[in-house]
């Protein structure tokens, strides 16, 4: 099973804001396991979900947005 | 009458109050808390998301609903009733067979328009349906409203505001559905489409859950899959259908799906804008409107992309494929990181047999030995440095640009720019973003190439950006060999690539089995990217590239350290020597630089640089090397782009189609090369 986390994901091509849950790589792809890449079910699109690193300056920079 | 009835009047009694159950169908774009709603109707419980390919599974519930028992189906999310996927199909075809039931529509009132276009089709179904509003407390909080009132109005059916979570407009759901009604809203089409209508109408077999004119649209559309529902008609009305499809699709230059799509989008967008009204907070500025209407224009669109084209190859080609190549590859890899993972290899590994297996020996320079670590062919300084040194710093560049144009709303709007031009060549402009993505990575675009409907899409796109698409690493070497050339020379190899490119793609839409898809995206309003955003975009993007990219970029160097330990590499080149040499009219040096060539493209235009490098620098370029440089670089960019990208399609499109990508290219580089070279002696 793709490497997913749960969470609501807005579609950098449409803006459709979608569950990530479900929306990963094609299980038939020999790399899908552990696979970061989300597919918006409105157009398709492809993009790495942003964990990891990514996530942590991501979390990083809500909380100083959220201080200020 | 059954025993027990005739014994028991008060069971009788109860019996002839329950009527039949009645049967509930959800229906809803994908990701709409339509599964929720489910859950929340039948009291089961249901997972939320679905993705196409999956599963289609269909999942059945019970519930009383105003004192009545319904049988309550939850389908799979579609955007349509003309399918684009085998979910979509299922959602079309539990409609076309079911009768008698009440359709309940659930829609994201954030994403109202996508939702519209659903509902729009279901009126021309006639389907009896209500509309669930869903998620509509997420939309008041982004300041969109919804007339409620005027929606149900212009419908013809009953629109109610829901929070599926909550339970928020359940009960007004419950209360609304047994009166679900066919709507009374019509879509005109133009008078020609609307003429096949009326002939492919009457030829249809009455019955089933849609109406003859929904199907007959569909059938116009070229829905393939309703092949079996006409298979029962008589070959006289079936060559009718076929005939009136024909004459119609003949009056339009656009596939006549992309022509109906378009009409009843344009009626959404009049239902959209009359009930939706938005608050300050979703407002774009007037500037930003302005400029997100010209970016998209066929003719102010043209400079906009110019700019946006010139910006980023300042960014990437410039910055990143110059100034920080040079930096990381000299400063970083080979003056610092080589000499000192050499000397920790000496230090750490005590016998010399060893050390020179991993790092060759000591005194010689490492691109004249063969270290399996160190070496000319080793994975740290060859393998490694070409993933970190010289793809990385480029495509990080090009990932920066990208999550600007993504934060930016600029990308949907290319897309519509080339829709024309990509719809020639059997795609839509969904097409642009591999494409743009393979000038930064072709391996990675050829993942990207996911985002294409069809299987014949994706052929099509994973075969170009193979063929015709240099990556930055290429391209970085050819703007430098390029800038040595006449603006003439110059003009031929551009008109070469693009000509293959707009020519290939066209015979591949004509030749491959398949058909394409049509393209409706939403477009978000242009905004300002916020530099936090980009940063989190690129660097979720360099991880996933060092993930997946970078161990393929290890193996095809640790394949040619192999070649090179056996003596493979001359002989391949022997061999390659008759073609380069004979054929293309290019130095016998070139032939290495071509078998290179497989393995990294970037690395084979490297090679011939390094070879022309004194008459550049000295400025005495002759004809003859203008013609073949010229030769070198059409034949090596539409060359097979690395062993990378190689083993990425034969992981995404299978062993048959790589090879046959692959065996298509090779050969086709070589005579388009030859083509090139003939001409230019002749004309240039």
């Amino acid at each position: 099973m793709p490497a997913l986390v749960a969470r609501m994901e807005r579609c950098p091509l449409c803006g459709t804001e979608f569950d990530a849950a479900g929306q990963g790589c094609r299980p038939s792809c020999p790399l899908a396991q552990g696979c970061k890449v989300v597919c918006c079910p409105s157009c398709s699109y492809s993009f790495p979900q942003e964990t990891g690193l990514a996530g942590r300056l991501k979390g990083f920079l809500e909380r100083r947005r959220a201080g200020r | 009458m059954t025993p027990r009835a005739a014994t028991a009047p008060a069971d009788r009694l109860d019996k002839q109050l329950v009527p039949e159950p009645r049967t509930a169908i959800l229906v809803g774009n994908p990701n709409v808390g339509k599964s929720v709603l489910f859950g929340a109707l039948t009291g089961k419980y249901v997972t939320v998301s679905n993705y196409p390919g999956t599963t289609v599974e269909v999942t059945r519930g019970h519930a009383t609903i105003e004192g009545r028992a319904w049988n309550v189906m939850d389908t799979p999310g579609t955007n349509g009733l003309t399918p684009m996927s085998e979910d979509e199909q299922a959602t079309r075809d539990i409609l076309l067979r079911e009768v008698g039931y009440a359709c309940l529509q659930v829609c994201d009132t954030k994403n109202l328009r996508r939702g519209l276009l659903l509902t729009v089709q279901l009126a021309e179904a006639g389907v009896p349906f209500l509309l669930a509003l869903n998620m509509a407390d997420e939309a008041a909080s982004r300041g969109i409203h919804v007339d409620v009132e005027a929606l149900a109005k212009s419908l013809g059916v009953d629109v109610v505001p829901t929070v599926a979570v909550e339970r928020k407009g359940l009960a007004q759901l419950q209360a609304a559905l047994p009166a679900a009604r066919p709507s009374s809203f019509a879509v005109r089409y133009d008078p020609a489409i609307e003429e096949g209508l009326a002939e492919v109408v009457p030829l249809l077999p009455p019955g089933g859950g849609l109406a003859p004119r929904a199907v007959a649209l569909m059938l116009l559309a070229g829905d393939d899959s309703l092949d079996g529902r006409i298979a029962g008609l008589p070959a006289e009305a079936r060559e009718r259908v076929a005939e009136a499809r024909r004459r119609v699709s003949a009056r339009y230059p656009e596939s006549l799906r992309f022509v109906i799509s378009k009409q009843r989008l344009a009626a959404v967008d009049r239902l959209h804008d009359a009930v939706v009204t938005r608050g300050a907070r979703s407002a774009g500025s007037d500037f930003g409107k302005r400029l997100g209407a010209w970016s998209t224009h066929p003719i102010w669109g043209v400079p906009i992309l110019a700019a946006v084209l010139l910006a980023a190859y300042e960014f990437v080609g410039v910055l990143g494929a110059r100034v920080a190549v040079d930096f990381m590859e000299y400063k970083v890899f080979y003056d610092r990181l080589v000499p000192w993972t050499q000397a920790a290899v000496r230090w750490l590994v005590p016998w010399q047999a060893a050390q020179r297996f991993l790092v060759g020996p000591a005194g010689v320079p490492f691109r004249e030995h063969d270290g399996f670590l160190v070496g000319r062919y080793g994975l740290f300084s060859m393998g490694l440095s070409y993933g970190m040194a010289i793809v990385l710093p480029i495509v990080a560049t090009f990932f920066v640009a990208f999550s600007v144009l993504e934060d930016s709303g600029y990308l949907p709007r290319l897309a519509v720019m080339v829709n024309k031009l990509f719809k020639r060549m059997g795609l839509n402009g969904k097409a642009v973003l591999p494409m743009v993505l393979g000038l930064g990575c072709d391996t990675m675009a050829t993942m990207t190439a996911r985002i294409m409907e069809t299987r014949k899409e994706r052929i099509i796109v994973t075969l170009l950006l193979a063929l015709a698409i240099p990556c930055s690493a290429q391209m970085a070497v050819i703007l430098a060999m390029a800038a040595s050339l006449s603006p003439g020379a110059l003009a031929w190899f551009g008109g070469a690539l693009l000509g293959t490119l707009v020519l290939v793609g066209w015979l591949a839409a004509k030749v491959l089995p398949g058909r394409g898809s049509d393209f409706v995206l939403e477009l978000p309003p242009l905004r300002i990217p916020q530099a936090g955003n980009v940063a989190v975009k690129t660097l979720a993007r360099i991880e996933w590239y060092l993930r997946e990219a970078l161990p393929l970029f290890l193996v095809g160097t640790l394949l040619l350290w192999g070649l090179d330990r056996v003596g493979g590499l001359v002989v391949l080149q022997r061999v390659a020597a008759p073609v380069v040499v004979g054929v293309l009219h290019l130095p016998k040096e070139a032939a290495l630089a071509f078998i290179l060539g497989f393995l990294r493209r970037d690395y084979a235009a490297a090679g011939l640089f390094l070879h022309y490098e004194p008459f550049i620098r000295a400025g005495t370029l002759t004809r003859e090397m203008q013609i073949q440089i010229t030769v070198a670089l059409v034949t090596l960019t539409l060359f097979i782009p690395c062993i990378a990208n190689f083993f990425m399609i034969v992981k995404e499109r299978g062993w048959k189609t790589g090879l046959a990508i692959a065996g298509f290219i090779v050969p086709f580089a070589v005579g388009v090369g030859a083509t090139v070279n003939v001409l230019m002696r002749w004309l240039y």
